[in-house]
Order: C-alpha cells, then structure tokens, then sequence
C-alpha cells in the first residue's frame, strides 16, 4: 500500500470515529467492507471533496426537498454513509427545510452488505422524540433511506435500528421489519 | 457464526431450572364479534395445542400451567364457560350456537387464539339467514392505552378520537345493514398483527384503520387515505426478508433481540405480504372512494391518496386502508374534531364511500 493511500485510509478511519462513536464498540468483525482495502487505482487524493444530495422534510408541505454537501471523498460505502448521515442529522441550512429527524438523534453505526443493504442504527431518540403523526414518521425514515440510496451507489436498501434493536414501527406506523427501498415520489412531488 | 455470550448462555439455564414452576397463562375472552375469541397468552417455558371433544373444547399444555383467571363464565351460546382442569389443561364447555373451531398462533409474545364460530342468541335458528346476507366491516381506532398516538396543542389524544370516530363509524354503518366490528371498543393497548387478526377471523369485506396525524409544522392540515405501497411488497424484499432474520447480525446490544426473535419469522413475513399484495388494487379503489367523500367535507383539505408500507396493514386478507382524517398538530382541526358534530360528518363521510364499496363486493 502507497503512503497515500494509508493517509487516506487512516482519514477515514478518523473521521468513522469522530461521527459514531465506534470507540466504545468492539471492531465489526462480521463486517465484510471492513477488510477491503481500496485498489491501487481506485486510491483518492486524501482531501478530495464529493457533492451529495440530502433529503430533508420541506417546511411548505410533506414532501422531501434536497439539499447539497460536501463530503470527503471516501471509498468505502459504509464511511460514505457514515457522512452522508452525519450530515442528515446536523439538520438543514436551508429554510425551507425542517429537521429529518428528533432533536438528539445520533448515529450509532451503520453497516453496508455486499447485496447492497445499509442498517442505520441510531440513538432512541429517533423512536422516542417523534411527535406521534405517520406523516413526521415517514418523512423522517424516508429522508434516511432516500438520502443514503441516493449518495452510496453501492446501497440499495436500508434496514433502520433504534439502540441496537430491530423494531417494528417507529410509533406504530412504518413497517420496520425489513430492509425499505427508496421512495422517490415523496422528492418529486416537490415540482408540484 | 454468532454464538450466545456468557451471561445469556447462563440466563437460558436458569431459565431452564425455573421451568418447574407452573408457566403464567392469560386468558382473555371476547363474544362482541360474530364468533367468540379467546386468546391465551403463555409465557414462555409451555408449549400448548386446541384439542376438541364432545362439547368441550380443550387446552392441553405440556407443562403444568397458572391460567389468569382459573375459570370463568361468558356470557355467550357458542362458549358458555372454562377453568382450568389438573395443573395443564384447560377446558371451555361448548354451548347450543357452537358450530366449529379455528385456531391459530401468534408469536412475540406467544399468544393462542381460538374461534368458535356458531351462532348467537337464545334461538341459534334465527341468526342463520340475515348472519350470511351481512356483510362484516372490520374498523380499527388506532393506538390505544399507554399508546397514545399524536397529542393536539390543548391536550387531545389521538386514541381517544380515533375510538370515538370508529364508534359512530359504526353505528352509521349497522344503520345502512353492515355488521361493523371494531378491533378495540375501549382504551387499551392493542398489536398491531392482532388488528388485523380481528378482521382476517371475521372474513370481513374491509379493513378501515382509522388515524389522526400529526407535524411540527404547525400549519399541516387536511385528511388523507393511505394503501399499502407496492414497494413494500416488492418480491425481492420480500426474499430478503427470509434472508434477514437468518443472515444478519448486528452485533452489541441487538444479539439478544435476535435470541428472542422466532426463527420463522422471515416466513411468516412473506406469508402476510402476499396477503395483502393481491387486494392492493382494490385497496387502492376504497382509498380513492374514502377520499372523495372527506374531500366533500366542508373544511377538510384534501391531502389525497397516498401510500407507505403501514404495519397495521400488512396482513389483511382483505382490502385494507388507513384514513388520517385530520391533523390533531394544527390548533383549528384539533378544535374541530372536539366537536360532535364535526365528528359525525366525518363518520358519515366515511360511511357512505364503505357501504356502497361492501354492495359491491
């Protein structure tokens, strides 16, 4: 491995541990992106930026509207992720945005499988701070699944954790159970 | 390959140890419907099966079991009595209107539910005729007991409106010759499978769950009807899903969620998904007709036909909805769904789409 690409690795390595939390957990052993290290060619400068596409509820009416990022530009989908939902939780910029998800909603790990399925594992807030309604609910879960299948080519499907658990519903609405596909009609009806 | 740590391999032995203690068994009973339910939830450490005898109907469990009540009356022509009998069985005395058994299991917690289908009343020969030509509309007040649901700004609580709905929902469509069941007719808590369990059991033409929403953004008003989506029912997920429960393995806190989990339960994902795939166009049909007539209700706004993968709708064998019929969030529709006679124009609107929808099915 070239010194660059160590560089960068060990950047990305920072950066995983900085956004979850991953210290006070033991290393993903079952993991399978975890031990990929990225090919020679494939190797990006270290500061590299990428533009993203978040998906944040729209304060004008129950749709997602979009707003850009930079993220660095890392190789590996599950610290792309990573970033991508860092910065869905810091909240929007913008002012036709509201929050995607409750007040102190963390991450606490994601995870990306090789058939192309993320699990968000988040802090109990994302369950406990929702104010009730099916429509804050599914804003919330799709502003989720919809910006990391956006942004990680390699995700095609998300399975959402509340502290470790699988649950049914978030408060008695999205089903749960199993890993959710993106819903994009939510985004488009933006144009209308 | 995920193998128990330590302290749950040490937990599964003790309670291995305690299994001599007589497993606590719930028995509750319900005769509102067309047949009478019992369901018996058994904790874990018992296994038990529906056995039926000459006018008995027995519970026979393979440890010795602490039913919760010993016995009891009903009031009912179809079951009229139970208690438990030695330490593992329990009987239930079949009355004159018993006609036959269903049984089925649900899991987490484990719970048996029986159904004895027959008639009621004093005279078992009257009910025959009008019983079949009545076709049965399963409604759904949403939430219930410590869940409340969504919270208005003076207080109001989503459960106690959606039952109120659903109770003159009710009223208005017995009045139009529909036997309406309502999967709650109090303030408790109540599974999600189980709702939809009610209505699966009555062979019923509609399942209607009825919501109210809500949002932090203050000014989000106006009714809308949900249907499955038919991303929820997507084949590969669905694969997936039986993949998910065997494959997965999240690690820390989840291995003793996963412990607890039934095995099957990919399974039984992909049985309940099917179900409620081939009555989505349907669905889709009653939504449109529900929406309609909220959308002639003065005041309300109309939010449209929508669809997401609700839980509460999945395992309908039936066409299967769910009606936000306001946002409890916004100061004025909260003010409007105190009142009475709102709420009734909100029932009728949404009796009149389901009774011309049950003619036609």
């Amino acid at each position: 491995m070239t010194s660059r690409g160590a560089s960068a690795l060990l950047l990305v390595a920072l950066v995983a541990c900085g956004r979850t939390d991953r210290r006070a957990q033991p290393a993903p052993a079952a993991d399978p992106v975890a031990g990929a290290a990225p090919a020679e060619g494939e190797t990006a400068a270290p500061l590299a930026k990428s533009t993203v596409t978040l998906y944040f509820p729209s304060a004008a009416g129950d749709t997602l509207t979009t707003e850009s990022r930079e993220i660095l530009d890392t190789i590996r989908p599950a610290e792309r992720g990573t970033q991508v939902l860092a910065e869905l939780l810091e909240g929007p910029r913008e002012k036709g945005a509201l929050a995607a998800v409750p007040e102190g909603t963390t991450l606490r790990r994601l995870w990306v499988r090789e058939d192309g399925t993320a699990f968000a594992d988040f802090s109990d807030e994302l369950a406990s701070g929702l104010p009730g309604g099916s429509s804050d609910e599914i804003l919330a879960i799709y502003a989720i699944v919809d910006s990391l299948t956006a942004n990680v080519p390699e995700i095609q499907r998300v399975g959402i954790l509340v502290a470790g658990r699988e649950r049914d519903t978030l408060g008695g609405h999205v089903d749960l159970r199993r890993p959710l596909r993106p819903d994009m009609a939510l985004a488009q009806k933006k144009a209308e | 390959m995920w193998r128990p740590p330590p302290l749950l391999a040490a937990l599964a032995a003790a309670t291995l140890v305690a299994a001599a203690d007589p497993v606590p068994v719930t028995i509750t009973t319900d005769s509102s419907g067309p047949s009478t339910r019992v369901v018996l939830m058994v904790e874990k450490g018992a296994r038990c099966k529906v056995v039926q005898e000459t006018a008995r109907v027995q519970v026979e469990c393979d440890n010795p079991i602490a039913p919760t009540p010993r016995s009891g009356a009903l009031d009912d022509t179809i079951l009229t009595r139970f208690a438990l009998e030695g330490d593992r069985t329990i009987v239930f005395a079949t009355g004159p209107g018993f006609r036959r058994l269903d049984t089925f299991e649900l899991r987490n917690p484990t719970r048996l539910v029986i159904d004895a289908q027959g008639e009621r009343g004093a005279a078992p020969a009257r009910a025959a005729a009008p019983a079949k030509a009545q076709p049965v509309v399963v409604i759904d007040p949403g939430h219930g007991g410590v869940e409340t649901g969504a919270v208005g700004p003076t207080g109001v609580q989503e459960k106690d409106v959606t039952l109120d709905l659903a109770r003159r929902l009710k009223a208005l469509l017995e009045r139009r010759g529909l036997t309406a069941v309502l999967t709650r007719d109090e303030d408790r808590v109540l599974p999600l499978d189980d709702r939809t369990s009610v209505a699966n059991h009555n062979r019923a033409v509609l399942f209607l769950s009825i919501h109210l929403n809500a949002s932090k953004r203050k000014d989000a008003a106006g009714a809308e009807t949900y249907f499955l989506s038919t991303g929820a029912t997507d084949a590969e997920a669905r694969t997936l899903a039986a993949l998910e429960n065997k494959a997965y393995d999240p690690g820390g806190a989840s291995s003793e969620a996963k412990a607890a989990a039934p095995p099957d339960r990919g399974l039984e994902l992909v049985l309940w998904d099917l179900a409620q795939n081939s009555y989505l166009a349907e669905s889709s049909r009653l939504a449109e007709s529900v929406q309609a007539e909220l959308n002639a209700l003065a005041g309300a706004r109309d939010r449209g036909v929508r669809q997401a993968p609700f839980r509460v709708l999945m395992g309908a064998t039936m066409p299967a909805i769910l009606v936000e019929a306001g946002f409890i969030s916004n100061p004025e529709e909260e003010a409007r769904l105190k009142d009475a006679a709102y709420k009734d124009k909100v029932a009728e609107a949404i009796a009149a789409a389901v009774a011309s929808f049950a003619a036609r099915s």
